[in-house]
């Protein structure tokens, strides 16, 4: 398309009718770009800015949007302006819109005096830096930004202290991101994990709680304005130790900044501290020392690596008590696994993850593992995917059968156990230890072709047994012809036929009983299942039927059912 | 030559820290000497700072009507007292106290957050049958259950989900009702103070015994001393001697103006704590509470009157204030004292001595902020430069409107969604 073409037939005179402010004149910017500058109004002592400019890209209207430009004083003084000063707000309907090239300018326009010009000037976008303070942070920390930085963000990884207080934290590299913990938090070596770093260098930190959030207004633009602060928060001896920026060994060390709540966090490393190697360019031996500036301070970009921002976002309060939970999954397999994912990505702290079963070629179009696995331990290996992928979470794996865990660990710590072998033996196995140690019990499985699958979870005191008898056949949804194997032996080469899909509503089922079952106690005795219906049925295998309870299934697709525990 | 307590607090404060407030005297001093010499440009020169402090507390200014819906919100909870105790209603009178009662209430630099309103709720208890003090306290508590009233440590909080304010209702019963001997015990050597006449008895919930309080000698008192000007006023200026006799009249309304020294110095003052905070310089927790600082400046504002000291211009006070003020603080008997002068027995720095000291090294460090910020703006002398430091420090917005001359642009209807033949 010929930009030429575009600018020629915006009929300008059409929309100067409606705003004179509009001066015809079309200037030339970088990239193709038309601009027509917006006479603006008489400023309110602090309130101006140097110009405005409609801004109409080369591919405009066909490909792309008309959109506002403000003159660089406006960046970090005026909200809603990004780092390059465009103005940020819905303007422009766009090229799909069905309205012509001059109709969406003046839906540009409007929006630019509707939305941001008129509510500035009469004060009613003032306090709209708060509402977004970190993406104006992360303006801040860009312009300060040079690629020899010695730290280039900084983690956090615990909800801030109670008190402002000094901690050490590490300095990754090459990555250079700084962890705002030690090893005393177990979390820090996971992240560092996650992070593959290859080398940790101690680092000061001043953690300081704030009660509000910081604007352009109120953040700290220089080491006096830390310096205020420090000398307020920090205990006396605790802003003397700051002082000092060397360790014990008398190297020098990095002393960062870091003001936040529980939500939000601002971090600066301070002026001195040791200079950063950093490879340049590929092969051995080009390696660069970046050193921290002697005097300005470097706002830093920060991450919330804390449990309750990864796995639950602020919004799952239950994600504490998850943290200092104690689970037991027995099995690894195409339940197991994706099980133990979804625990770690719901919080939960501490996985004991039983499985001697080692990943084979068969297993990997339905478990959580892949080709990269096969011939490693699956318990091994989803331990290290899932250790790697969520560090709020630890899986600790045993490479061994369950007999011969109970032989060496006891259910004394652990909070809730998943029995998701579908193995008989197991099963009576956990029931005896489950005498000696009373503890939540979810039995999960899995019909043939996952026709059905069912989670039924136990309170402490309720035994599994009845009798002598494992009452797991009778509850079953489907009548299966002998023909149709119901256990994976593991000797043999038959496997019961499904997919990863189907499968998949098994696994939510499980996932979502066993957290319940680990959130709330007490909680009744109960079992829910996941029914196909009679379409299904008959696609695997000819004249299955449901037995008499599922029966309700048989006309849907599927079916959630919740059962007392008989 | 005896002096008043207040000037003997001032003459402690010169004497305890004598080094550090001649310091700060002679940088401001040598400020003032490269400005002007005669007292007519003097005014001109401080009338910069002047313009730019009053537009602050213009700004920080809780409207009228607010404070008038707050005050309908004391009728609602003392017609609600009265339906539900059966206490005669003459024996119940609720009276403003803190803030709205000195006129010094202010608005938070947090846009939604609300301010609060504190009332008394001041009952005859020879009146009435619950003499103990918990039972008391208790009694109004439970009166107030339907308006969702919290206990804190000294009064019921009353939430007002839909109002602008939140209203601290303090139960109270006149001091001269308690029995002589409880009241020895709450101010051991009591001794008749001013303003004794209006002295009550609160009840202090975590030691279930009254304590000592007089929110209405405090406002009194306050009104009292911000009448009294510290200002020379040169005769031959006109205009200036109007303003000083301005600041002598009553104050009828929360709208102060710059020559009401002492409250706009209270004003300016707490709104540079809540900067303090918001800057993370202190903690919202620990942060100096509003009647200290009105404590700590009417003391300092009456000492200075009492000793006859006269100054050029209300900002020449309002800096004094400033440098005067973390040396007014007492350790007696290692203990943190800021006494209520209005009664016996009310120190209102009592937190302070269980604190690990936080709350006085709060108060300092927001003392240190506030003299070198009132530093940095006396250090300038172009108006636009002070307007803008002056709003930086207080955390005041540019000044606002003007929207009103640009257009409206009558923007085209929405295209008709076009008829398709596939999913909505």
């Amino acid at each position: 398309m010929n930009s030429g073409e575009n600018k020629l037939t915006l009929n300008l005179a059409l929309i100067r009718e409606q705003f004179p402010d509009l001066l015809p004149s079309a200037l030339s910017r970088e990239g193709g770009i038309t601009a027509y500058r917006l006479q603006l109004p008489t400023f309110q002592e602090g309130r101006g800015f140097k110009w405005a400019e409609l801004r109409l890209p080369a591919e405009f209207p066909g490909c792309a949007k008309a959109f506002i430009q403000l003159s660089s004083d406006a960046v970090l003084r005026l909200p809603h302006v990004d780092d390059n000063g465009a103005l940020c707000m819905d303007g422009d309907p766009g090229p799909g819109s069905g309205h012509s090239a001059e109709e969406r300018v003046l839906f540009l326009l409007n929006a630019y005096l509707e939305q941001f010009l008129k509510p500035w000037l009469n004060g009613s976008l003032d306090e709209a830096f708060e509402t977004e303070a970190l993406n104006y942070w992360a303006i801040e920390v860009a312009r300060a930004r040079s690629q020899y930085d010695p730290v280039t963000a900084v983690w956090t990884v615990d909800p801030p202290p109670k008190k402002a207080m000094i901690r050490s934290g590490m300095l990754l590299t090459p990555n250079r991101i700084i962890v705002a913990a030690d090893e005393a938090l177990r979390i820090t070596n996971r992240v560092v994990q996650s992070l593959g770093a290859e080398q940790r260098t101690a680092v000061l930190i001043a953690d300081v709680p704030i009660s509000y959030v910081l604007t352009p207004s109120t953040w700290p633009k220089s080491m006096g304005d830390l310096e205020r602060i420090l000398k307020g928060r920090l205990l006396p001896a605790d802003y003397s130790q700051f002082q000092v920026h060397r360790s014990r060994r008398g190297r020098e060390i990095h002393r960062v900044v870091l003001l936040r709540n529980a939500e939000i966090a601002f971090a600066y490393l301070l002026p001195g501290g040791p200079p950063t190697v950093r490879d340049i360019g590929k092969g051995k031996g080009k390696r660069k020392k970046s050193f921290p500036s002697p005097s300005k301070v470097l706002p830093l970009i920060t991450s919330r690596l804390d449990p309750n921002w990864t796995a639950g976002r602020d919004q799952h309060p239950e994600v504490d008590r998850r943290q200092a939970k104690h689970v037991l999954v027995l099995g690894a397999g195409a339940l197991g696994s994706p099980i133990v994912d979804h625990l770690a990505k719901a919080g939960v702290g501490r996985i004991s993850l039983v499985d001697a079963d080692t990943m084979s070629p068969a297993n990997v179009g339905r478990h959580l593992l892949g080709a990269e696995s096969i011939g490693e331990s699956k318990a091994r290996a989803v331990a290290k995917r899932v250790n790697l992928a969520f560090p709020s979470t630890e899986v600790v794996p045993y490479f061994k059968n369950t007999a011969a865990w109970l032989k060496e660990n006891s259910l004394a710590d652990v909070h809730a156990v998943l029995d998701l072998t579908g193995e008989p033996d197991v099963r009576a196995q956990i029931e005896n230890a489950r005498q000696k140690h009373p503890c939540p019990l979810l039995v999960g499985w899995m019909e043939p072709y996952v026709a059905a699958a069912h989670a039924c979870s136990l309170p402490s005191e309720q035994s599994w047994l009845q009798g002598s008898i494992d009452p797991l056949y009778s509850l079953q949804a489907v009548v299966w012809p002998d023909e149709v194997i119901q256990q994976e032996p593991g000797c043999s080469s038959r496997f019961q036929s499904y997919t990863a899909a189907a499968a998949e509503h098994a696994v939510a089922l499980v996932a979502e009983c066993a957290l319940e079952m680990i959130d709330a106690e007490p909680f009744p005795p109960r079992v829910r299942s996941w029914v196909r219906g009679q379409l299904y049925l008959d696609k695997h295998w000819p004249g299955l039927k449901h037995n008499e309870w599922a029966n309700i299934a048989s006309g849907f697709e599927g079916l959630s059912l919740m059962r007392p525990f008989p | 030559m005896s002096q008043t307590k207040s000037a003997e607090l001032v003459i402690h404060a010169e004497r305890t820290r004598p080094v550090r407030l001649k310091k700060s005297f002679e940088s401001y001093a040598g400020l003032l000497d490269g400005l002007a010499s005669d007292s007519r440009s003097m005014q001109l020169e401080y009338s910069h700072w002047e313009k730019a402090l009053n537009a602050v507390n213009e700004h920080i200014a809780v409207r009228d009507e607010e404070i008038e819906a707050a005050k309908g919100a004391y009728q609602e909870v003392a017609e609600l007292l009265a339906s539900n105790l059966s206490w005669p209603p003459e024996a119940i009178s609720i009276l403003p106290q803190g803030s709205v009662s000195t006129k010094t209430l202010i608005r938070s630099p947090n846009g939604r957050e609300k301010f609060d309103i504190d009332a008394v709720c001041q009952v005859d208890i020879s009146r009435i049958e619950a003499s103990e003090p918990m039972a008391f306290f208790e009694s109004i508590g439970k009166a107030l259950v339907d308006l969702n009233a919290e206990a804190k440590r000294r009064c019921w909080n009353i939430p007002f989900p839909q109002r602008s304010f939140y209203l601290e209702f303090t139960p109270s019963v006149p001091l001269n009702t308690v029995p002589r001997n409880t009241y020895e015990s709450m101010a051991p050597r009591y001794r008749a103070v001013r303003y004794e006449g209006t002295a009550l008895a609160v009840v202090d919930t975590p030691t279930t015994s009254w304590k000592t309080s007089n929110p209405a000698g405090m406002s009194k008192w306050v009104d009292d001393t911000a009448k009294r000007a510290l200002i020379l006023v040169p005769a031959m200026e006109a205009l200036a001697k109007n303003r000083v006799l301005d600041s002598i009249a009553p104050v009828p309304d929360q709208t102060v103006e710059i020559t009401d020294t002492l409250r706009v110095a209270i004003r300016l003052f707490k709104r540079h704590r809540d900067m303090c905070v918001k800057r993370g310089l202190i903690e919202r927790g620990t942060k100096p509470i509003s009647v200290i600082i009105v404590t700590l400046l009417t003391t300092c504002y009456e000492g200075l009157a009492d000793l006859g000291r006269v100054f050029q211009h209300p900002v020449e006070v309002l800096n004094e204030l400033a440098l005067y003020m973390p040396h007014l603080v007492l350790k007696l008997d290692g203990k943190y004292r800021v006494d209520n002068p209005t009664v016996e027995g009310e120190n209102f720095a009592e937190k302070w001595n269980d604190d690990g000291e936080e709350r006085f090294r709060s108060f300092m460090t927001w003392c240190d902020a506030l003299s070198a910020d009132l530093k940095t703006i006396l250090a300038l002398t172009e108006p636009q430069a002070i307007s803008k430091r002056v709003r930086e420090v207080f955390g005041i917005p540019a000044p606002a409107g003007g929207s009103g001359v640009l257009p409206t642009i009558e923007t085209p209807k929405p295209k008709a969604t076009p008829v398709t033949t596939g999913l909505a």
